[in-house]
């Protein structure tokens, strides 16, 4: 389940899973841009706009009735944040065509609407209608705004926030309300064009009879420039752990503990670092589950994830206010145990077990087989399934030790939960 | 072992072991996952039910919820190591009207299977892990506490029923959770997992034959007698609603609204069928990004990508469900009536509802990309005795006539109730109530 590449020139590039595995043909558009205080905000509104209408369905509502048509097939776009690239995401989908009462006529015409929503905008003035303009930008502000409404996800983004006040890293996905209230509709349009026209662009495609969809990809016309070189990733050393409290009316208290990491994706001891935060706290396995959850019963979520690309560990966990020194504790030596090697074979095998099928499992989902490739594009590294599973096999303990030891903690975070006026 | 061809051209295999437990294999050759869910039905609506033999008795609340925790103990070892050296991972949830309990994973499939039946049938409780559990099922529920859609919701339905047991969380609260014995977990176990109240499900590439062969094995008594089941006890639940509008607050960025239309549910399988279907495309031509009114409202800024319409449909309980963030809840309260009103009088367009047709029938083939979607739906289908595998038949079979009709016999203006959720410190001053 790995893809062939093809290069359409001047930064263009098609990338195709042939197979006949699934029910339905999936397609992402992928443009890269720097991640940036200054540019977050324009990228990010440019999802809401697109959706709003093509030169061929200049409503929501007309595009909603021709997705209707072709059998539930799906439009989405969003921005991801993946290091220090902002990516700009198009994804389509529909339902195989030979499944269908009508099908194959409509594959092409699934296609042509697709790329009509994504770079082909309805206009006026040289610009996005004005009045779409306007309310997505209302829209995106409340998006910014609502984060606070899921308690995980806001301490989550304040915790990253804080650690990176002046590196790339600490800017938000969807940018700030500042950035948003100042957003023109003239240079939103232009900015657009301009990622279009400079922006790597990777095409992915999953399904079945993809020559007949290839070649109509390479018809499709759209204006492009010289491609422009993206920043490379910015690191930092840590001198001291800070420790930051922001109170909230809320039932439960959100702990996050961040620390920056010696191995990033390029780096030898990458699948180490992996192993190392498997054995911490990806599963229920893990020592953090074990020893926060099961032993000493403070939360009923706690876990660690990596940021591979920037070389990020956060641990998160939902508890009472009155447990925070005990639970940060409890994780300090969890975290201690690891580079002092206390690790079994048995954790290192389950681990290692655990982080091989969830990665083979990803082939069978098509969205998940284009985006397990979003780090290595970002990273300018595609790895194939098998590569990255042998590379996980063979960690040793030695590695998942030293990986551990890179470990440097950064900042602590807690979202504390006051009795509010409920 | 029955064959079905299913409308994806696949085969799904199906059938019942002597002592009750229904079960269905669906293959997926040339998928690498494999899951497996073996469900319960019995959930937190079960909270008052006759003991076979032995009268009505009525538990505390959030105890299905908490047995769905404690069966992952084990007298030599846990569960979670169990399946971790197999790089599988388990899980569980627990809804109103189901416990079910479920894995998925890439190897030893097999192993994993029987494991799973093991696990659920074979419960170890003892009075020090029970105790143990406590602290993490009330991080749990204060989690959700902080959840606005959870709370919103919550609000909604003890405002629609006045004593149907809806209205009880599913996980329960602090105090009722603290108050769980032993012995009150044993008693609703051996009252509801019993094989002919349970269906497994299996998905993926696996052999029929040998998956059956290992849950006839592990499935205890197996070959036996199915034996008696406890059944629900549901207090008279009057047509009415209990309440028509109630307000609460939470530390969100602003107003959320949920508008509630309560109905009497239906315990034909069939007509349930007909009824979801027929109320999803009444939804979608109110609701859907295709339809002017939404079209209308979200230009008025009066909603946002958040609106969404459903509509739920059990032998148990049957409501539909506006929900949207909003800076005027009360106003969109009035639009959604008034809507719904225009819909009920008509006339409704038959290319709107053959478009909606096909999207749903493309909908239903596309899930089965799915196995954990695939499996669930089929699941819940299948405690409800709504044939799912009828979908396109009912769904081919609907008319405009039939959509008209039901946005009158399903949407009662005279009983909706209206949940809304303010932010800390916005004025919420109701003319209503």
């Amino acid at each position: 389940m790995d893809f062939t590449h093809c290069n359409l020139g001047s930064g263009v590039r098609l990338h195709l899973c042939e197979t006949d595995k699934f029910n339905t043909v999936t397609c992402k558009m992928i443009v890269q841009q720097d991640l940036a205080r200054d540019t977050a905000a324009a990228t990010a509104l440019i999802p809401a706009l697109v959706k709003r209408g093509s030169q061929k369905f200049p409503t929501t509502r007309q595009i909603a009735r021709e997705l209707e048509y072709l059998h539930a097939a799906s439009f989405s776009s969003d921005v991801l944040k993946i290091g220090e690239r902002q990516l700009l995401e198009f994804f389509f989908d529909m339902v195989d065509p030979s499944l269908l009462p009508d099908g194959e006529e409509n594959w092409k015409r699934g296609l042509e609407t697709f790329w009509d929503i994504a770079t082909n905008p309805v206009t006026e003035d040289g610009a996005f209608v004005q009045e779409y303009f306007e309310q997505e930008k209302l829209n995106l502000r409340r998006e910014v705004e609502g984060l606070v409404n899921n308690k995980r996800a806001y301490a989550l983004a304040r915790a990253v926030e804080l650690m990176c006040p002046d590196e790339p890293y600490g800017v938000y996905r969807y940018g700030s309300v500042s950035e948003i209230a100042e957003l023109d509709n003239h240079e939103e349009y232009k900015y657009y064009q301009s990622l279009l026209m400079h922006r790597p662009i990777d095409i992915f495609l999953v399904g079945r009879n993809l020559d007949l969809l290839a070649n109509e990809i390479a018809r499709l016309e759209f204006p492009r420039g010289e491609a422009a070189e993206l920043r490379p990733i910015t690191t930092r050393d840590v001198t001291e752990e800070r420790f930051h409290v922001e109170e909230m009316p809320a039932q439960q208290s959100v702990l996050v503990m961040t620390y920056r990491t010696s191995q990033r994706y390029l780096d030898p001891n990458y699948y180490g670092l992996l192993v190392c935060n498997g054995i911490l706290g990806a599963f229920p396995h893990s020592k953090l589950f074990v020893n926060v959850r099961e032993r000493a019963s403070l939360a009923y979520y706690v876990s660690s994830f990596v940021e591979g690309t920037k070389g990020v560990l956060t641990i998160n966990a939902g508890i009472d206010a009155a447990a925070i020194d005990q639970t940060v504790q409890i994780i300090k030596e969890q975290v201690s145990a690891l580079q002092n090697g206390e690790i079994t074979p048995e954790e290192i095998e389950q681990t290692k077990t655990g982080l091989c099928s969830s990665i083979v499992s990803m082939a069978d989902d098509p969205p998940s087989v284009i985006d397990r490739n979003l780090i290595g594009l970002v990273n300018g590294e595609m790895r194939s399934f098998d590569d990255v599973l042998e590379a996980i096999q063979s960690v040793t303990a030695e590695q998942v030790r030293q990986a551990a030891q890179g470990l440097k903690i950064d900042t602590i975070y807690v979202l504390k939960g006051i009795a509010g006026k409920e | 072992m029955e064959r079905i061809k299913i409308p994806t051209g696949e085969e799904l295999f199906t059938g019942y072991l002597p002592n009750g437990l229904h079960y269905a294999i669906l293959p997926k050759p040339g998928f690498v996952k494999k899951y497996a869910i073996l469900s319960t039905n019995y959930g937190s609506l079960d909270s008052k039910f006759e003991v076979p033999g032995k009268g009505v008795v009525e538990v505390p609340d959030g105890i299905a919820h908490f047995l769905e925790h404690k069966l992952f103990e084990e007298e030599d070892g846990n569960v979670f190591d169990r399946f971790a050296q197999w790089g599988a991972s388990v899980n569980a949830f627990t809804s109103y009207t189901q416990t079910a309990y479920l894995f998925s994973t890439v190897d030893h499939v097999y192993e994993a299977l029987g494991q799973l039946v093991d696990f659920v049938m074979h419960p170890y409780l003892t009075d020090e892990n029970v105790e143990k559990e406590k602290g993490i099922i009330v991080q749990e529920l204060r989690m959700y506490e902080d959840h606005p859609e959870r709370r919103l919701h919550k609000n909604l339905l003890n405002a629609l029923y006045h004593q149907h047991p809806i209205r009880i969380d599913i996980g329960g609260t602090p105090a009722s959770v603290n108050s769980i014995t032993v012995d009150w977990l044993m008693k609703c176990y051996r009252t509801f997992y019993q094989a002919a109240n349970m269906v497994l499900f299996v998905a993926g590439d696996v052999d029929p034959d040998q998956a059956l062969r290992v849950v006839k094995e592990h499935f205890p008594d197996s070959n036996g007698k199915s034996q008696p089941v406890g059944s629900r006890v549901f207090p008279e639940e009057p047509e009415t609603v209990h309440q028509e509008w109630v307000e609460d607050r939470l530390s969100i960025s602003r107003p959320r609204c949920a508008i509630g239309f309560k109905n009497t549910p239906v315990e034909d399988g069939h007509e349930n069928l007909r009824r979801q279907l027929v109320m999803g495309i009444v939804w979608r031509l109110i609701a859907a990004r295709s339809s002017p009114y939404f079209e209308r409202l979200y230009n008025e800024g009066l909603i946002d990508d958040s609106f969404g319409a459903s509509f739920a449909g059990t032998p148990q309980y049957s409501y539909s469900l506006v929900t949207s963030e909003t800076d005027d809840p009360r106003r969109l309260v009035e639009e959604i009536k008034q809507i719904v009103q225009e819909v009920q009088k008509g006339p409704i367009s038959e290319a709107d509802v053959e478009r909606i047709k096909r999207q749903l029938y493309g909908g239903f083939i596309a899930a089965f990309d799915s196995l954990e979607y695939v499996a669930n739906s089929y699941i819940i289908h299948h405690f409800n005795q709504t044939p799912y595998l009828k979908y396109l038949n009912v769904l081919q079979s609907l008319t405009v006539d039939d959509v008209r009709q039901a946005a009158n016999d399903y949407l009662d203006l005279g009983k909706v109730s209206v949940s809304i959720l303010w932010p800390h410190g916005e004025d919420n001053e109701s003319d209503q109530g």
